[in-house]
């Protein structure tokens, strides 16, 4: 009977060796979940392979309880399957699965007792300190430094001071890890509240004969263990010629707490190089809390261009409407990349009373600046539209031009007037051409289209010709069924120059839904010309966009049955090979019937049956 | 152990440096072009030396993108593959003019080099966490390819380490740095679409595929294939090529091994990465519920859902994601498009309609960090809370049950099973 069971229990594992989607093994019956464990046991008691009993102990780690150790410590000597069983041994919980561990580190040797350890640290079982203090002292550096950085893990008294004496006595190639398990240790320390204790380990560290990195990362915890005491010690590092930890002291201000901080960088910066100078003061607009506004706004102000452009980019993140003067005088710098880092970060500007100090600069403001806060009110979508009509009345056409475009920008549909208004009768008949793209921006962004289609066939219909043509071709862009409408009525009336352009417009419409218009039209438009344009767009309807076969199928036969010309017929059976279908295929044979069509047709066909035979 | 292939002095590789050629320049916003040479060219001192390791399909797409940066000198290759050293080593000394390219077989010989700034990881995910953490103890920078972690324990050390060795960590979550899911983040962080009620994400799979242990096949000189390097910090197998495919072995996490999960992980540090930037980046949910109906639902503290949903998308490309809050909603995918509830929270803003997910943004925002030692977008915090949400929504998958876990002390509540998996012991002689 046991025979069978654990026969069932090795085929289900086998199978789970490869691409298998099964459902868990485990239980949430404690007495399920027991005669798993059971059978997993008995796999690994069994002379079942290495694999079987490789995933089982991956399923032990989940199931697996203390009844489960002593096997899978019979496994910790085995190269190949001792992996496998610390990854049971970590997961279970309690008193067995460490003392096995334990026995093993002391038994094993080499990579193994270095698993072993590695495991002890990774449980933070502190009844293995005194053992791994024995290991501190191994002749395997690899097995002293899992020693070392364990008891790290592991923490308390007897392990930093051990680590700590390890310090000075440990042989170079163990020092680093024992540095790890210090600042481990030093950490824990900080945490609970004993910081001189830790700033005393840190201290240590940093005197000490290891690895460079160690020192940094011995350096960040002095600093920060020493709280607002630890700024000098910041600064100091800011001064090391050493580029790394230099590097150091700009991560540590970002995480410093406090604001005395900020003072001492923004004193420091004077004494950096200008390159230096830059980084310092990215890394104080990374304090946005406490960062010192004035201080920055100096830097972007004065000094070096390398240390300015750093300070307008930070600008970007931490100013507020006290930058907004400064950094409009700097858009008027000689140097073209400080004026344009300058307008970009106006642009970008953060604040919420930016905005209203923009609007209110405004009526005060006279030639470049009068234009760059007509720029920046088009930039920043501000909305103040009575302050910017104003400007239409400008004498410099840059300033009406600058107007338009913040228009185009900020207008909503209840002043969409204004624009129509500039673009077919401006008072300044140069300002056409961008009134004109003003007005196509704004429409455009409309949320409700159909609305503003509306109010533009409303200002059609009291326009000059004209004037219609334009508006016509804006309606065109914003879309909508409203706007198809009207681009079909336009294509119909009895006014030859909206005739001409409504069934150009409805040509290029990029939509399906200008389809049935389109038909309508080839049909029933107005003149020929116009018929045959509307055919046209009809078929390149169903040429380029993607629906159902059926429909386009359809739309061919109608554009077929439509075709007064040869030259169009052709075009729909470009269409239909194009897209090759059996119903096209019918319709294509159907061509041949034509004289005219029949060479054109019987390739068609062929083509369309080769496709289809794929 | 190691097989340092040769070693080259610092100043040799500054020498070389000056025949780079091609590539386009974005230079780090706060440094003019004044401050360049005249062609563009970057001064020595202003130079990131790039090591890379584990440079497969993916890392040989990233190491394009690093390639085009100007300030970016390229010196050494890692792999456990001859040939595929070989390879990259060509394509590396091509783009620099040289033969100078050093190559490794153990990256702890790229990490022992001082004049290497940073490291590239593109290994598999089995060897990402380990080889990170290993490298910021070394004192190395580094962009390192997502999944990052196999479970939570080694999400928390990452971001811990980053921490307590003052590096830069760039997970590859590349679409962090592409406007249009920027910009849906945008919407859902700062309120635009009203309170955040659901954030969802495509899993791509809800199952695993797994490695495990094949029948031994004869075990290559490790000189052409380092099997054992290979392996690195997980359970040990037999050599079989069949599982030779860095990109997926050992890919679910803790889960490989014949489980059911750990198919969230492979997408979701993507999809669910940018669900964790639209709620703030604020800790990983706090609940974890099995699927129905297709989607795993999760709840933040707050109670906004994070949903793993597979179908339902809007047809956007690969990798969707779309918040939903009270006013409005975004969804957005691979294909660089978005689609919104309503035009009006474009606000009169363009958002640059970029597809195909490049990492050249990314690339450029970690560079730019490693200069100026600020936190890049894939940060190891929000890279950890994103991979916690993963392995969480795993583990609830594998117990085919609620999970509920305990953000402040880091563990499932009244829960050993869960806690259980929360960790998986390293093959020695490997540790964090």
């Amino acid at each position: 009977m046991r025979t069978i069971r654990i026969m069932i229990h090795l085929m289900v594992i086998l199978a789970a060796c490869y691409v298998l989607p099964t459902h868990s093994v485990m239980a949430a019956d404690p007495t399920a979940s027991s005669e798993i464990e059971t059978s997993l046991i008995e796999v690994l008691r069994s002379e079942a392979s290495p694999a079987e009993k490789a995933i089982a102990c991956k399923k032990l780690a989940v199931n697996g309880t203390s009844q489960a150790v002593p096997e899978l410590a019979e496994l910790l000597p085995n190269e190949q399957l001792s992996s496998w069983a610390r990854i049971a041994l970590e997961a279970i919980p309690g008193e067995e699965s460490s003392k096995a561990l334990r026995a093993a580190a002391e038994s094993l040797d080499g990579r193994l007792q270095v698993g072993m350890i590695n495991s002890i640290g990774a449980r933070q079982d502190s009844q293995a300190v005194e053992l791994l203090i024995t290991h501190l002292q191994d002749e395997d550096a690899e097995v002293a430094s899992a020693a070392a950085v364990a008891l790290g893990k592991i923490g308390g008294e007897p392990a930093t001071k051990s680590l700590r004496q390890a310090l000075k006595s440990a042989p170079a190639d163990v020092r680093s890890a024992v540095a790890e398990g210090c600042i481990l240790c030093a950490e824990r320390l900080h945490a609970s509240g004993d910081s001189a204790t830790a700033v005393e380990v840190y201290d240590e560290i940093c005197s000490a004969d290891v690895p460079q990195q160690r020192i940094i990362e011995a350096t960040r915890g002095a600093i920060l263990a020493r709280d607002q005491d630890g700024i000098p010690m910041l600064m100091e590092t800011f001064r090391s010629p050493d580029k790394k930890m230099f590097q150091l002291a700009l991560g540590i201000v970002r995480e410093f707490p406090g604001s005395e901080v900020d003072q001492a960088v923004a004193d420091e910066l004077a004494k950096a190089t200008p390159q230096r100078a830059a980084l310092m003061i990215q890394a104080m607009a990374d304090r946005p809390d406490t960062v010192l506004l004035a201080e920055v706004l100096k830097a972007a102000t004065e000094g070096d261009k390398l240390v300015r452009m750093s300070a307008i980019d930070a600008l970007r993140r931490v100013g507020d409407p006290s930058c907004l003067a400064p950094l409009m005088n700097a858009v008027s710098d000689d140097d073209a990349e400080l004026a344009s880092a300058a307008k970009q970060t106006l642009a970008d500007l953060p604040g919420d009373n930016v905005d209203p100090q923009i609007v209110a600069m405004l009526p005060g403001a006279k030639g470049e600046n009068y234009k760059l806060l007509l720029d920046l009110i088009g930039q920043r979508r501000i909305a103040a539209v009575e302050e910017v009509v104003k400007a239409l009345g400008s004498s410099d056409p840059a300033v009406r031009k600058a107007a338009l475009v913040a228009l185009g920008e900020t207008v909503k549909l209840d002043r969409l007037s204004v624009l129509v208004t500039q673009a077919v009768s401006p008072k300044y008949p140069e300002d056409a051409s961008e009134a004109q793209k003003a007005l196509r921006v704004a429409s455009i962004r409309m949320p409700d289209r159909e609305a503003c289609a509306t109010q533009l066939a409303k200002a059609m219909q009291q326009s000059k010709p004209d004037s219609q043509v334009i508006l016509l071709e804006t309606i065109s862009e914003v879309g909508g069924s409203k706007a198809l409408q009207i681009l079909a009525d336009a294509a119909k009336s009895d006014r030859p120059g909206l005739q001409d352009n409504g069934s150009r417009l409805l040509g290029k419409w990029n939509g399906v839904d200008a389809a049935p218009v389109l038909l309508d039209l080839a049909k029933t438009g107005p003149a020929e010309k116009y018929r045959i344009r509307a055919l046209r767009g009809y078929i390149g309807i169903a040429r380029k966009f993607p629906m159902p076969e059926p429909q386009r199928v359809k739309m061919c036969q109608q554009a077929m049955d439509a075709a007064k010309r040869i030259a169009e017929q052709q075009l729909v059976l470009d269409v239909l090979k194009i897209h090759p279908s059996q119903a096209g295929l019918n319709l294509a044979n159907q061509a041949k019937q034509t004289p005219e069509l029949k060479e054109q047709a019987t390739a068609t066909a062929q083509a369309i049956a080769a496709k289809l035979k794929k | 152990m190691s097989n340092k292939t040769k070693q080259v002095p610092r100043r040799k590789f500054l020498k070389n440096a000056a025949s780079v050629a091609g590539g386009a320049v974005v230079a780090p916003t706060i440094i003019p072009s004044s401050a360049l040479g005249l062609d563009g060219a970057v001064a020595p001192s202003e130079r990131i030396v790039v090591g890379g390791i584990g440079i497969g399909r993916r890392g040989g797409y990233d190491l394009g993108c690093f390639l085009q940066q100007k300030d970016v000198q390229f010196a050494a290759v890692c792999d456990i593959k001859q040939k595929r050293r070989g390879e990259v080593k060509q394509i590396i000394d091509k783009h620099n003019g040289n033969q100078n390219c050093d190559m490794y077989r153990d990256f702890r010989d790229v990490l022992d080099r001082s004049d290497i700034d940073a490291v590239l990881i593109a290994t598999g995910p089995n060897w990402h966490a380990t080889a990170a953490m290993t490298a910021a103890k070394a004192g190395k920078d580094m962009y390192c390819e997502k999944p990052v972690t196999k479970n939570i324990d080694q999400s928390l050390i990452l971001a811990d380490t980053m921490q307590r060795t003052g590096r830069v960590f760039q997970a590859g979550t590349q679409r962090r740095n592409l406007p249009h899911f920027a910009f849906a983040c945008e919407l859902a962080r700062t309120g635009k679409l009203g309170k955040l009620k659901k954030v969802y994400a495509h899993p791509a799979g809800m199952q695993a595929l797994m490695s495990g242990w094949l029948p031994a096949e004869t075990e290559p000189d490790p000189d052409v294939v380092d099997w054992d390097m290979y392996l690195g910090p997980a359970a040990w197998r037999p050599f079989n090529k069949k599982l030779l495919d860095g990109f997926n072995f050992e890919k679910g996490g803790g889960f490989v091994g014949a489980f059911r999960g750990g198919g969230v992980l492979e997408w979701g540090s993507h999809c669910v990465d940018l669900c964790q930037w639209a709620v703030d980046d604020c800790l990983p949910p706090v609940q974890y519920n099995t699927p129905e109906n297709g989607e795993l639902v999760a709840r933040y503290e707050n109670g906004t859902e994070l949903i793993f949903r597979e179908k339902g998308w809007i047809p956007l490309g690969s990798c969707p994601v779309r918040f939903e809050g009270e006013t409005g909603w975004v969804e957005a995918g691979d294909s660089g498009k978005m689609v919104l509830s309503s035009p009006e929270l474009l606000a009169g803003r363009e958002v640059a309609e970029i597809g195909g997910y490049p990492a050249t943004f990314h690339v450029r925002d970690f560079l730019d960090c490693v200069k100026t030692r600020s936190q890049p977008k894939g940060n190891a915090v929000a890279a950890c809370n994103a991979h916690i949400a993963c392995h969480a929504a795993n583990i609830a998958l594998y117990l085919d049950r609620q999970v509920n876990y305990d953000n402040v002390k880091h563990e499932f509540v009244d829960d050993e099973a869960a806690n259980r998996l929360r960790s998986e012991a390293l093959r020695e002689p490997w540790r964090l």
